[in-house]
This record gives structure tokens, sequence and C-alpha cells, in this order.
């Protein structure tokens, strides 16, 4: 077994064992076939309708292959990290082998996740060995919304090795019905596990070991409605009164709840000692002798449990040992309204003294609920504040925030490393409330020197967690102010924290688009994290930093940045996390350099890493490169299935979104040719070329002047091609006084393209040569190529100059290797309307041409429409240019 | 529903009528936050709730679901003071 993010309590991976007296539900056996069982099998019922006691005969008494995973939840496992530690723990027990790799992914990194962890452990558990079953054991107790989606995705996505039974007070928030309708749902529920009367009688006769007349029999089963827990109180009642009958009458005819009715007269005939014992342990979820010494006081409470034990009075072991034991939680519940009823002033301080068992115990997480279940959130602050660096250690931010937020607000002022971390864990999950208020209380505390003294490098994190609150509420400039801040109080040796606040800033300096700024600060940033030993998170900052240097138009450099990470993730044989994304940025490279075998070797490498091996960015990041790549090997209607998967599966990060989804979608339609549809996205976009400028929506305004180029080569006359240029003009300004030489490079290949619409052959020579200057030392091809004919006759045109630049002919050539390509789905010209092209370029008027194919005009008229068409044009004049710049009138083809 | 109707604005709580099967002895009513406790002549318990929120009336909910009290009907009680709307409470 591999690392395991938390120190498992044994206890809740235990089978229960099967109480004395306990009678075999062979009706109920029956149903759970284990052979036949669906996905999910759903015992629901209210408490004490022996839930536990039924799945554990079942399972001990069932001779099969299945093994069995067993866990019993409690509050705890709301946070993620605890509940998935304990699911696959079990599993792993029951099927070794099975969850190591989820586990490690579980300790490795925060907020993981849920569909890769389950779909690795998924995989783990289509090949084991053995078939299954796990057991999720109250599983009411589970409210947060994140597991209930986890444990509804493993539901629906079981192989056939694994069933799960869930137990449960109240019924779980999956699609049921649906289950239900498929099949897959097998259901118990309060009806079903009530006793019937036969069985009520068998139980009775059992406990008293005398056969219980049927009248009381019948008189018991009505009056609890086959209820097992009551039936359960009143045979312990029965067993030590001399008249059953009286017994048997008094509790039938009166009307008061009836475990009110029957708790007390068990426990009326208990000694005051142990009636004493049950009232004040009753605050404990698990019992064990020494603890309930610490809170009830005495030295004889391992006697007392193992003697409740024995007369099979409220308690649950465990383990096998029988040295843990927990009271059967609804007569727990019944124990404790008793106390507090009872004993109001004593609760407090019973309370302290579990808590400062637990805490003696090294079990901070126990001690922390007592502390705050005994209204003591001082106590609790304490604790929670010397626990902050275990919780951390062990990903368990989900606990730590909620015992965070469960305390009140005066506690925070002088306990500014709690407060500091109060803000960390809301900031965590993207909170920013309180967040200020929080490390307002800090900085006013740490302002006292003494304070600031005890807690060195305090103040930094102040500052690191405003600049970062700044940064999700979308103020850049504070963003930058506080990082600033944060970099002179840090210590220099400080590795966890300069990085934390150099990265924000370079994200910062990036959304800006002060792209210079941002490659340094993110670059310093990784340094120190490196330093400080967090490979993972450098690796996974690769993609930051190259992202940026593709912005800055130097994909060359972004390449030598994939290649470091992979060796560095890959180093001594290792697979860090984050590799899995530098294959799919080399691919995204390689397409760019025009290189799809290339990109096809990297994509594979990623997939055959798994998603587990890269950041959550990464399934939609590998789509887009995927997307891309079917385009490009003419599969069109994979191209565009793939973008809208990657637009399900986007998930940001703190970067910036410069290249988004549906602007890539909008490009994509255009160089398929639907126009329309293109256009159709940038009104929704509500983008104009009058637009103001941004470096956030500079991917788009890209994305509208190519729509706009695009419609002014259909229409020449409309005002499109007037709008592109402005529009082109003033992002090439834009781009080049951010250094942003990506955006450079393109805006010259789109202004050449439309300079040469307004038949500028000069200015769109001056920028196309600029633009393949730019170009050439980066291997920029399928910027070109992307732009298809047009850009070809262009280029054709400039190379046939004598200052021609070189790359103008390394061009030419990738677009006669592009061309049978690009035949394959692009309208191409029949023989037919080649040979009326070629006439069409002489001075012969139409019916001259008609005379000469031996047509009639109409025919002439016809073709002469659909070469227009296909070329994108309007009239003869411009269908013989563009023919021209295609090279299309040089020779037949054979 | 009309306007001082609290289940029309249950994120503001209100006071709400929670009515279960059996005598509930009077020592419960610290095990529900201090609420009172009624016992009518039908057999069942009323239990008089003033709550801040929906979260805390699902708390008591679940207070009454985890010691197995048979739940009979919870009906929200207009606030004395505020319109009395007909049909609203009992």
């Amino acid at each position: 077994m591999s690392t395991i993010p938390i120190a498992l309590l044994e206890t809740k991976l235990h089978l229960p064992t099967l109480r004395q007296g306990h009678v075999a539900r062979l009706r109920l056996g029956q149903r759970l076939d284990v052979e036949t069982l669906p996905a999910l099998t759903l015992i629901s019922a209210p408490p004490g309708f022996g839930k536990t006691s039924l799945l554990a005969e079942w399972l001990a008494g069932s001779a099969t292959d299945r093994t069995v995973a067993w866990v019993s939840l409690d509050p705890g496992d709301n946070d993620p990290v605890s509940f998935w530690t304990y699911v696959i723990s079990a599993l792993g027990r029951a099927e070794p082998g099975v969850g190591d790799r989820s586990l490690a992914l579980l300790g490795e990194s925060p907020g993981v996740d849920f569909r890769t962890l389950l779909t690795l452990l998924l995989n783990d558990l289509a090949s084991a060995v053995r078939d299954v079953v796990l057991v999720l054991d109250d599983y009411h107790v589970i409210e947060a919304t994140e597991l209930q989606e986890g444990v509804a995705f493993l539901v629906g996505s079981l192989p056939p090795q694994l069933r799960t039974v869930i137990a449960s007070r109240s019924d779980p928030p999956f699609p049921l019905a649906r289950l239900r309708g498929r099949g897959e749902l097998l259901e118990l529920r309060a009806a079903d596990l009530r006793f019937t009367r036969q069985e009520a009688d068998e139980y009775l006769s059992g406990m008293l070991r005398v056969q219980v007349r049927p009248a009381h029999v019948d008189a018991l089963e009505q009056r609890t409605e086959g209820w097992i827990a009551a039936l359960q109180l009143a045979a312990l009642s029965m067993q030590r009164v001399d008249d059953v009958g009286a017994f048997v009458e008094g509790f039938a005819g009166d009307d008061r709840y009836i475990l009110d009715y029957l708790v007390e007269e068990v426990l009326d005939h208990q000694s005051a000692d142990v009636r004493g014992f049950l009232l004040r342990t009753s605050i404990l979820s698990r019992l064990t002798g020494p603890l309930c010494d610490a809170v009830a006081g005495g030295s004889r409470g391992t006697a007392h449990l193992e003697a409740l034990d024995r007369a099979n009075l409220f308690v649950v072991p465990l383990d096998d040992r029988r040295r843990w034991y927990r009271y059967h939680h609804l007569f727990g519940d019944v124990l404790q309204a008793r106390l507090v009823e009872e004993l109001p002033e004593l609760v407090p301080e019973l309370h302290r003294r579990a808590s400062e068992w637990f805490e003696q115990n090294g079990e901070p997480g126990d001690a922390v609920r007592h502390a705050l279940g005994g209204g003591d959130p001082e106590r609790a602050a304490d604790l929670i504040e010397s626990t902050i660096p275990a919780m951390r250690q062990s990903r368990r931010e989900a606990t730590l925030r909620r015992w965070l937020d469960a305390l009140p607000d005066d506690v925070f002022p002088d306990r500014p490393a709690l407060a500091v971390a109060a803000a960390g864990s809301r900031l965590g999950v993207g909170e920013t409330s309180l967040v200020e208020e929080r490390l307002g209380q800090a900085a006013r505390s740490l302002a006292s020197p003494a304070t600031s003294a005890a807690h060195p490098g305090l103040s930094g994190w102040v500052a690191i967690y405003r600049s970062a609150s700044a940064q999700l509420r979308g103020d850049l400039v504070a963003t930058v102010q506080h990082a600033d801040e944060a970099l002179r109080l840090i210590a220099a040796d400080d590795g966890a924290a300069r990085g934390a606040v150099q990265s924000l800033r370079g994200i910062a300096d990036w959304s800006r688009g002060d792209l210079d700024a941002a490659y340094a600060a993110f670059s310093a940033g990784m340094d120190s994290l490196g330093q400080a030993g967090f490979v993972t998170d450098v690796v996974g900052g690769t993609v930051v930093l190259a992202d940026i240097r593709i912005a800055q138009g130097r994909p060359s450099d972004a390449r030598t940045l994939y290649e470091q990470a992979l060796l560095r993730g890959t180093a001594g044989g290792a697979e860090l996390r984050g590799i899995a994304d530098m294959h799919v940025g080399l691919a995204a490279l390689d397409i760019e350099a025009d290189d799809l075998a290339g990109a096809q070797v990297h994509l594979r490498q990623s997939d055959e890493l798994g998603e587990h091996k890269g950041f959550p960015q990464n399934p939609y990041r590998s789509r887009v490169v995927r997307a891309r790549l079917a385009e490009l090997r003419g599969d069109p209607a994979v191209a565009l299935a793939l973008v809208d998967e990657a637009s399900e599966v986007f998930t940001s990060d703190f970067s910036p979104n410069v290249r988004p989804i549906p602007a890539l979608r909008a490009r994509m339609v255009l160089r398929l040719g639907r126009l329309d549809e293109a256009a159709r996205w940038a009104d929704g976009r509500m983008l104009g070329a009058d637009d103001e400028l941004g470096y956030l929506s500079e991917y788009e305004h890209l994305t509208l002047a190519r729509i706009l180029v695009a419609q002014a080569r259909r229409s020449p006359a409309g005002p499109a091609l007037r709008q592109a240029v402005a529009l082109l003009s003033r992002l090439l300004q834009a781009a080049e006084s951010g250094s942003r030489g990506g955006s450079v490079v393109e805006a010259l290949a789109l202004l050449a393209l439309a300079s040469r619409l307004q038949n500028d052959s000069r200015s769109a020579f001056r920028s196309l040569d600029r633009a393949l200057t730019l170009a050439e030392p980066q291997g920029h091809v399928r910027l070109f190529l992307d732009e298809g004919r047009p850009m070809e006759g262009l280029i054709r045109s400039a190379a046939s100059r004598a200052d021609a630049p070189r790359f103008a002919g390394a061009l030419l050539t990738a677009f006669a290797q592009a061309w049978p390509a690009d035949e394959a789905h692009a309208d191409v010209l029949t023989d037919r309307e080649l040979g009326v092209l070629r006439l069409l370029a002489t001075d012969l008027s139409g019916p001259d041409i008609a005379r000469q194919l031996v047509v009639s005009l109409n025919t002439v008229r016809t073709h002469s429409k659909n070469i227009y068409s296909k070329l994108g044009v309007g009239d003869r004049r411009a269908a013989v240019r563009r023919a021209g710049e295609l090279g299309l009138l040089r020779s037949p083809r054979p | 529903m009309s306007r001082s109707d609290p289940a029309a604005f249950p994120e503001n709580g209100g006071r709400y009528e929670i009515r279960l099967r059996g005598h509930l002895d009077d020592r419960w009513s610290a095990w529900f936050e201090g609420h009172r406790l009624t016992r009518q002549d039908d057999g069942t318990t009323t239990l008089d709730c003033s709550v801040p929120d929906q979260a805390a009336l699902h708390g008591l909910l679940h207070r009454v679901r985890d010691v197995g009290l048979p739940l009979i009907s919870v009906t929200p009680i207009a606030a004395e003071g505020v319109l009395q709307v007909p049909g609203a409470g009992r």
C-alpha cells in the first residue's frame, strides 16, 4: 500500500460482529442474492431498524467469492480527502493493489478532481481478481454535495466486479428513479425491515428463553409496529420483571413515545453508577475504557463497557478485541437527550475532558470537535492553530475550513495566524467573503512589534492573500501592489512564499498584457518554488511560461521549456504529475510548425500516461490540440466534436483565459468556409471593429478581423474590408507596444491579405515581408498555411521579387505539400471548370467561349457561376486575378 | 403565496409547528434546542419552533429523524403582529 494521506481509524473499516440474540433474517437474506446484486443496494430506514445487523449477518453468512470493503461513516467524512481515503483503503484491503494510485494522487495534490480519482479506481477494479462488495454504513451523515456527486458517479460507472451497498436513514440524492428503471437498484426499506409477528415471536422467545404468550407478542408487535430497537428494549425489561403480563399491559396502554417509556424502564433497573456512566459518556461518538474514565470519572470504564456488552445494552463493539465501542446511535442520542435535560451544567465540562483526552492521545480532530461541541471556542481555536500544519500536510483543507468557519468572530483578533489561515482556506475555494475582514484582524494584531516578532513571516502572508484576493476580484492593480508589498516582507529563504507571490504577480502582469514582466515574475516564482522542493508545481507552471512565450511570438522558446520540464518530471524514472500536460503542449507546437506526425506521437504519449498524470486543465487542452489535428487531417466533424467536448470539460485556473474556446471554434468553422456561423459567434459576443482593445480580448478581436477579411472577399463592395484594415492596424499597434510578438505576426499576415484585397500590393508586400521575417526563426508555418489559397497566391506574387524574404520559398513548398490534404475537403474546380477559367482569362466574350467549347451560352454561365463561388469572388476580373494567385492558369494538370 | 406566508420566504426562517406521533417527555425540550413541547389529546406532540433560517429547520428535522420519531407534519405559523394569512398556521 502506498502513502495514505491521513491516519486511518481502524474501527471504521471493521465489519461489525453479530449481536447476541440476533434473529436470522432469512426472508431478507434471500432478496440479497450476492450473485445477482445490482449496482446499488439501498437499505433505507430510520434508526433502530436493524440495517447494520442485517448487513453483518448477510456478509458473514454468504459463501461467496465476493470480498467485503466496509466503511462506517461519520460526520468528519464530509471532507473529501477523509471520505475517499477510507473508501479506497477499504477497497484496497478487500482486494490488494486496488486504489494504490488513487491514494497516492489523493495525497499529493490538493483539490484533485474526483472523476480522475474514481476513473483510476474503477480501472483498478475492472482488472481485480476477486469481486468486491463496498458497504457504506451510516451514509446519511454525508452532506457535502461534492461527495454525493462522487458516489453517484461511482455507482453509475461500476464494473461488474464491484457492487455497492448503502445503509442510510434517508435516501441519498442520487437519480434513484433512473437506477430503479434500469434494474440497477435493490431497495430494502422500513416496511421490509420491521419485524413480522413471527420474527418478533422468535426474537422475544429467544431473548427470554421461554415461549412468550401469543397475546403478549401481539400486543408488543402492535405497540412497536415491528420497530426492532423498541422490541429489543422491551425484551431487556421483560428479562428482569417478574410479571411479564403487567409489563406488557402497562407498555401497550401508554401513549408516551415508546423509546422514552422503554429507556426509562431499562435505566431504572441500572445502578446509579451505571446510569451516571451511561449519561456522562453519551457525548462520545466512540468509547474506550481510559477515555470513559477521563470523561465520567472513576476507573471502571473498561469494566462498565464489558458489562454493557455482555448485557447487550446499548453498545456496539467496534473491533474484534473489544477495545473500542460505540453506543448504538439511536440510544446514544436518547441518552444524550437525557443528559442535557438532567445535567445541563455538566455538559461543557464533559466535552472539555473529552477534548483534553483526545488532545493528549494525539487525535486533534476529535479534540477540536469536542471543544466546539462543549462551547469552548477559545480552546478550539488554540487546538486548530496548533494543528494547521498537519492538516495542510494531509490536504484536509475542507475540514480545516469547516472548523475555522465554526469559530466565532471574536477568537480571531488575538490569533493572527488563525485569522490568516481562515483567509487562506476561504481563498482556496475561490471565496472572497470574510477574507478582507480576517486579514484586517491579522494585520491589526501584527502591528504590535511583539506579536509580529512571535509570528515571523506572517505579515508577508497577509500581503500574499490580499494580492490573491484582489486577483479573484479582478483588481489587477491591487494584485500587483500587494504582491510587491509581500516581496518586501517575505524572508529571502522562504521559497514557498516567494514562489507563491512571484507567480501571482506574473499572472497579474500576463492578464494586463505585459508579457515581458509576466515572464520575468512567473519564471522567478518557479525558481523559488523549485528551490523549496515543489517540483510538481514547477512542472505544472511550465504551461503558463510556455503560453506566455507563445504569446510573445517565441514558440521555439516554449518548446525548450516543455522539453526541459519533461526531463525534470521524468528524471530518475519518476513520472511526476504534469508530464502529460508537457506532451500536449509539445503537440500543439508541432502542429504550428506543421509537424503533424510529431504532434500525433506526443498526444499518444499523453494518453498512455493517463489523466492522473495531468493537471485539471489538461483534459480540455488536449482536446483542443486533438481537434486541430483532426481538422488538418481532413475530418472537420470530429474536429468540431472535440472542440465542443473541450468546452464541456473546460476548467479555469488562475491563468487569464487568453484563447477562449468559442473563439477558437469560430476560427475553425471559418476555415471550413462557414462564414455565417463564424459571424454569428462575433455577433453573440457583441464584438465590433471599433471596440476598445485589450489584451484579454485580443484573440477574439483577431478572430473578428479574420471574419471581416472573409466577408470582404465575398462582397468586395461592402464595408468589411475597410473595417478589417482599421481593426488590424489598431491590433498591430497594441500588440507591438506590449511586445506580444504572436499577435504582431498574426495581425501582419492578416493585414497583408486585406491590403491585397484593396489591390494595394505595396502595403500587402510590406506587411507580408515583416510577417515572414518574424515567423521564419520560429518555424511558424501553420499561421500562413491556415490562410489557404489567398495566402499562397500572395506569397507567390511576393516571392517573384528579387528581395523577397527567404521564408517565402519554404512556405510555398509547404503549401504544395499541404495541397492534397486541402483538396480533400475544399471546393475543387472540375476539369471542365478549369477549361472555362482559362478561357475567362483571355479577352474572348461569353458567346465566343461557348462556341469554342461547343456548348450553349447558358452552360458557360453555369460554369462561370460555379467557378466564382468556388473561388469566393464576384466577377470575371476577380476570378482571373484569384486564379493567377492560385497558380491555376499555368498549365493544364496531367 | 401571500407575502406574509413564511414558507414564501423560507430563507428568512420563521415559526414552524412540528408534529410528532406519541407523547414526548418535557426532557426532550433541551434536545430540541429548548423549543416548547406540547402534548396533544390526539396522542401527538407538537414542537413550537422559531428558526432563523431553513438550515436550522432542517437541523431540527434531522434530530427528529435521528431518534426515530415518527414525523406527522411541519406547518408554518404566521408570526403575530404580521398580517394574518387565512389557511396559514393550523
